[in-house]
Order: structure tokens, then C-alpha cells, then sequence
């Protein structure tokens, strides 16, 4: 494709080929090329609002023991793995190699 | 017309040669070798670090670590000795750096100063040469004074060590007492044990004119009030810790200046607990509480020989009551098996119920705009000194729900664990002082990170390490300087003999070494307190303190010994 700027020498020949006219009557307006996608499965949900989370990492933190600790234990655990989604601070105050 | 040929054909050469330089040329500059070139280009000179300021952008996040380097080049290493002063006690610069606080030595006075900077002038070549004029060696010529308020009448004093400054409206807030009274008796829901201030009055000024805006008094009440213990400020709440009724007042500070009381958490949590409270139950005589305390010493008052069950002293409302179902419930939920549980509780709550029942509140800070630190405690540790030998316990309160969310105990290795990872949301700002995210802590410095390692090496028992650290635990309001030449990672100095919290320290002759962390790691500024030639006299203990403007070079510092003498006041700035 031919490119507004010619064949004016280019430390890398392919440098601006990626370029293409948007619209072909006016091919001095160059945009890089873009794709659509085909389907609809990665969009979000219509209502979907994302905020930041009003309460901060520390009492998060602390909600999240304070919850873990008022939830009644079972006899016999039947998961020995943590749940997904739960995150376990390091329980020894120990240094881990970096 | 082949010279106009020949000629526009040698230009489009030329042209083209540049071009084909720029792009070529300019491709092995732009491009690759980033690290050579930051090796290249990392001068300490800062003629060259302002070009490279120009020409490039700092990596992502860090434009403002890389605009404090530039305090590396700006120092205030030039001293003046003893500058002639008014014998005020200085506080401190405000933390946006427009005012100097100042008392008078009566403690009746608030003297606000702008600090300026010299103005002079030398026309002659080179000027490095000459000493500084000597009107120059003032006080004056580097503070206005705005004003001078009285702010204490006759029997009452200023707390010279309490000042809260509410940045966002430029609103100072200061506190004058009258005497303590030790021995107060125990009258009005009051406690035993802690002392009582006939008088405590909280005044809020606008400090650009120094009119008082509003006024919040407590009567024969008591407030810890030396370095800002007992009351903490985040944006624009306030909470007030009264220690003899066991209350918190949270206030908030209107822009209008007036001081609105929010709610006071203590003997009740909610604002209308006690109306139906006593709605309710009219024969319960909470308001009584003193009643209720010797009650439970089983003291004989009066002839009343009732038993420990009577309703007049089973009765626990409030904040009290929230820890107590906190802890109980706690407790219950460990277990499952119900005989286990009854053990449990006879020999974790039952058997403590007493010592749980005499806590009473030492300090407290905000987490956020809904949640609380409290620290509990003995009543003998509220006002002493040293609060190591006195068990103390944490607990975090939401003031929306009412509901006591964590309880610690002050060797508890888990709130260590938060303390150590999320030491920066304990020290809450406002969102308005955006400084104050890069005072160092541990949270956010390479270098204070390491010194909190090696002394938890070196400590010898872990749980006396952490009740030494969580004893900082509230922290206390605005009490660390955001100058960035205490920022640890572009200076390394002797933390024992000065440091962002002002406090007084030891003095001593030596100046204090100000070395840069990074290469080449040099010393870069002194500071000196007291006379230059060193003090004749070396037997009297001198105590120095230190005033550094939040961004400017330069700090002042104040050398008293302990007899009233005038202070010997250094002026350290960049010439």
C-alpha cells in the first residue's frame, strides 16, 4: 500500500505499512489498522458499573478475618484447600527469599 | 535554468540527508539502550538533571520520587548562629508551609508568623564570596509576623505542645487548660483514678486573620492533650477522647468554621440509645454510673446490700456492652460442641470478666471516615508514661453499624501482620494532603523496611517485639514532619538525635550528618544546633528541637537547656 509518505528512505522498511487509509477517497487520512470483533460473549453486562471499593485494604483485611472467625467451624473440614477467592496472609512473621 | 534545476536539486539532497540523519540517527537515540543511557545521563549536577528533566518523562508513578530528588541539590547547608529572636516557643510550620506557630513564653499567646525568604541583593561579580549582610542575620528578615491573639485568660494556659492544622480550610486548632486536679473525686459517671481539668477549651481559628471561629469547652473533664494524644483530626472529623467519662466525641469542623458535635460513643453508641433507654426502663438508673462502679466493689453504700445481679450494676450499655458481645460471641462460635463451649467461655470470659469489665478507653484514631482504632486499657496505664507493664487491647469500631469488627490483644502477631503490610493506612490522610503519602514508613521505604528487619532479628522475644511496635498504636495526629530531607531514601541520618517526629531530643555539639543513600553517597548538609563555637558550658543538659519547612530549605533549630534561659535559635537555609 502506498504510504503518504513515498518512498522516502526509512531505517526500517516496514515501518509504516501498518498504516491504511480509513476511508478510501481520502487516503492522506491514515489510521492503523483495527479489527471488530465477531462476536458478543467478552462484552460486559448491560448494568455493570465498576467503582472503586470504598473501604480500604487494610479493613478489608480485618472484615475479612472478623468474618472468618465468626463463621462457625465444622467438625470435619471437607475442603482442606482454602476456598477460591480467599486470600490467606502469610501466618508465620517470617521473611520469604524475594 | 539548469543552475534552478541544479540548485533545487541540491537542496532536495540536502533535505533528504538531514532527514535520513534525524531518522536514522535518531532511531538509536529514541530506541533501545535505556539503561546505558540512564547511566550516561544520571548526573548529580542539576544543570543536568533539569535538562533531563526537559527531555524525558519519569517511569509511571514516580514523578513525584523523581521530582523530590532535586532536594539533593537544594540544601540547607548554609547556618546562621543564634539569630536574634522574640523569646516565643516555637511550635511549628504548618504542613503546607504558610505559617510559623508560635506561643509567647506565658503560654497566653498565639503569634503567627508567614516565613519569607531573604531579600537582598549584590551587584558585584562574585558574590559567594561575601558573607551575608548583617540585617540579613535576622529573625525578621525571614518571618512576618501577621498577628498576635490571645487566646488564654487569666488562669488558663495554651497546651503549648497541641496544634491541629486543617489544611484544606486553613483552620488551626489549639487548646488551652487550667490547672489539673489530681485526686478528682469519682462524681458523674466519671472514673476513678483519672485526673480532672476544671476547664478545657478547644479554640478553632482561621489562621490567615487569626479570628476565632468557634469554641468546644469541656468541664471537669480531662484530655490528653500533650503531642496531640488525645484528639485526632482526619479531614474534617474530629474525635475527642474524654477520659474521665470514658466518651468519644466526634465533631466535625464545618467550612463555615463552626465545630458540630457528630455523636458520642461511650455510654451510648447510637444518638437516641438513650432516650430509649430510659423510655424503656425508668427504674434502671444508668445515669448513675458511679453507683453502679462501687456497686460492683462491692462496697456497702448507704445500707444497700445488693447482689451482683441486681439490675442497677448488671447493666452494661454501650461500647462496653459491643466489646463484651464481641468477645463472647468470639468465643462461642470456636466451637461447635456446646459442653466445649461453656468450657470455653468459664475459662476465657468468665474467668476475665472483671478485668474486661475495667477497661476503659486510652486513645484512639480513625481508620477511615467510619471506622475507629480504639485502644483499651487499665485504668492506671490511662495516664502514665510508660504503658509497657499495663495489658492493653485493640479493637476496631464502626461507628455506622455499631458493631466492634476485630479485637486484639497487644501482642497479637495478626494485627503485627497488618501493622507491618498496611503500616500507611494506619497514618490516614485526608485526601486533600497528598504530601503525606511519602513520609517514609515501612510500608512505602526500602530503607526504613530494613531497619524494622534487622531489629525484629535481633529481638529477642517476639511477642515483646510486637507489643513494642503496635505500642505505637493509635498513632498520634500530624506528628511527623513531610520535609523530604527526612525522606530515608535521599538522606541517612542519625534517627536518635533527629527525626520527622517533634519531639525534643538529647542535644549534643556535634552537627548532625545529613549523607546521601544514593551514589556517590557523600555528606551533603550539617545542621548544628546551639552556639557555633559549641557550648561553654557542658554540664547543664540542653535538649534541641528542630522546625524544618515542609518544602523549602529550611529548618530552624531551637537549643534550650532546662532553666527558662532563652533558646539559642540557628536559622539553617540554602544561600
Amino acid at each position: 500500500m502506498g504510504s503518504v509518505l513515498g518512498d522516502w528512505p526509512s531505517y526500517d522498511p516496514h515501518n509504516f505499512s501498518q498504516l491504511r487509509p480509513s476511508d478510501p477517497s481520502t487516503p492522506s487520512k491514515m489510521t492503523p489498522t483495527t479489527y471488530q470483533p465477531t462476536h458478543n460473549r467478552t462484552l460486559p453486562p448491560p448494568d455493570q458499573v465498576i467503582t472503586t471499593e470504598t473501604k480500604n485494604i487494610l479493613l478489608r483485611h480485618i472484615y475479612q478475618r472478623a468474618e472468618e472467625k465468626l463463621r462457625p467451624k465444622r467438625a470435619a473440614p471437607e475442603h482442606l484447600l482454602p476456598e477460591h477467592g480467599c486470600k490467606q496472609l502469610r501466618a508465620s512473621v517470617q521473611d520469604t527469599p524475594c | 535554468m539548469l543552475q534552478n534545476v541544479h540548485a533545487s536539486y541540491l537542496m532536495l539532497c540536502y533535505l533528504g540527508s538531514i532527514f535520513y540523519l534525524l531518522v536514522f540517527r535518531g532511531n538509536i537515540i529514541l530506541g533501545g539502550g535505556a539503561s546505558a543511557r540512564a547511566l550516561m545521563f544520571r548526573s548529580n549536577n542539576i544543570v543536568a538533571r533539569i535538562f533531563e528533566r526537559q527531555i524525558r518523562t519519569p517511569p509511571p508513578g514516580t514523578s513525584v520520587h523523581c521530582a523530590r530528588r532535586f532536594y539533593e541539590n537544594l540544601v540547607p547547608s548554609y547556618t546562621i548562629y543564634d539569630v536574634e529572636c522574640p523569646d516565643h516557643l516555637f511550635r511549628k510550620f504548618t504542613d503546607d508551609g504558610q505559617y510559623l506557630i508560635c506561643f509567647s513564653r506565658n503560654h497566653q499567646e498565639l503569634i503567627v508568623y508567614r516565613p519569607t525568604w531573604l531579600s537582598f541583593s549584590c551587584t558585584e561579580e562574585d558574590c559567594d564570596v561575601h558573607d551575608l549582610p548583617p540585617k540579613a542575620k535576622k529573625f525578621d528578615s525571614f518571618f512576618t509576623q501577621l498577628y498576635c491573639v490571645s487566646l488564654a485568660s487569666s488562669n488558663e494556659l495554651i497546651c503549648k505542645d497541641f496544634f491541629l492544622y486543617m489544611e484544606s480550610n486553613r483552620f488551626g486548632l489549639f487548646a488551652t487548660s487550667t490547672a489539673q486536679i489530681h485526686d478528682a473525686p469519682a462524681v458523674g459517671g466519671a472514673i476513678q483514678g483519672v485526673p480532672s481539668i476544671e476547664k478545657i477549651t478547644f479554640h478553632l481559628l482561621r489562621l490567615e486573620d487569626g479570628v476565632v471561629l468557634d469554641e468546644k469547652v469541656f468541664n471537669d473533664d480531662f484530655v490528653n492533650l500533650a503531642h496531640n494524644m488525645g484528639v485526632f483530626l482526619y479531614d474534617d472529623l474530629l474525635a475527642i477522647v474524654s477520659l474521665r467519662y470514658q466518651t468519644v466525641h466526634i465533631l466535625q469542623i464545618r467550612d463555615s468554621g463552626n465545630l458540630v458535635d457528630v455523636r458520642a460513643i461511650g455510654a451510648f453508641c447510637r444518638e437516641d440509645d438513650e432516650l430509649f433507654l430510659n423510655s424503656n426502663a425508668p427504674s434502671m438508673g444508668i445515669r448513675d454510673k458511679s453507683k453502679q462502679h462501687q456497686l460492683t466493689e462491692n462496697h456497702v453504700e448507704n445500707g444497700l446490700q445488693q447482689s451482683r445481679l441486681s439490675p442497677e450494676n448488671a447493666f452494661v450499655s454501650g461500647i462496653k456492652q459491643r466489646l463484651l458481645s464481641f468477645i463472647f460471641r468470639g468465643i462461642w462460635n470456636e466451637e461447635t460442641n456446646h459442653t466445649l463451649r461453656v468450657q470455653y467461655l468459664k475459662k476465657k470470659f468468665y474467668f476475665h470478666f472483671q478485668d474486661y469489665i475495667d477497661l476503659i478507653i486510652w486513645k484512639v484514631q480513625f481508620l477511615d471516615r467510619h471506622h475507629l482504632l480504639i485502644k483499651f486499657g487499665s485504668v492506671d496505664g490511662a495516664v502514665s508514661r510508660t504503658t509497657d507493664h499495663h495489658p492493653a487491647f485493640f479493637a476496631v469500631y464502626n461507628m455506622e453499624t455499631t458493631d466492634i469488627v476485630a479485637f486484639y490483644q497487644n501482642n497479637a502477631d495478626e494485627l503485627y501482620l497488618l501493622f507491618e503490610h498496611f503500616c500507611d493506612h494506619f497514618h490516614t490522610t485526608s485526601k486533600n494532603s497528598l504530601y503525606m503519602n511519602f513520609i517514609s514508613s515501612h510500608s512505602n521505604n526500602i530503607h526504613t523496611r530494613e531497619q524494622l528487619r534487622s531489629l525484629r532479628n535481633k529481638a529477642t522475644s517476639s511477642s515483646q517485639f510486637v507489643k513494642k511496635m503496635l505500642a505505637s498504636l493509635p498513632i498520634n495526629s500530624q506528628a511527623l514532619s513531610p520535609s523530604p530531607y527526612f525522606d530515608q531514601s535521599l538522606y541517612r541520618f542519625d534517627e536518635k538525635l533527629i527525626s520527622a517526629a517533634d519531639r525534643h531530643r538529647q542535644s549534643t555539639d556535634h552537627p548532625i550528618k545529613f549523607i546521601l543513600r544514593r551514589p556517590p553517597q557523600t555528606l551533603r548538609f550539617k545542621i548544628k544546633p546551639g552556639p557555633e563555637g559549641g557550648n561553654i558550658d557542658n554540664r547543664t543538659k540542653k535538649i534541641s528541637s528542630f522546625l524544618f519547612h515542609p518544602f523549602l530549605p529550611f529548618a530552624l533549630s531551637i537549643q534550650q537547656t532546662l532553666f527558662l534561659q532563652p533558646s539559642a535559635v540557628n536559622v539553617h537555609f540554602r544561600r
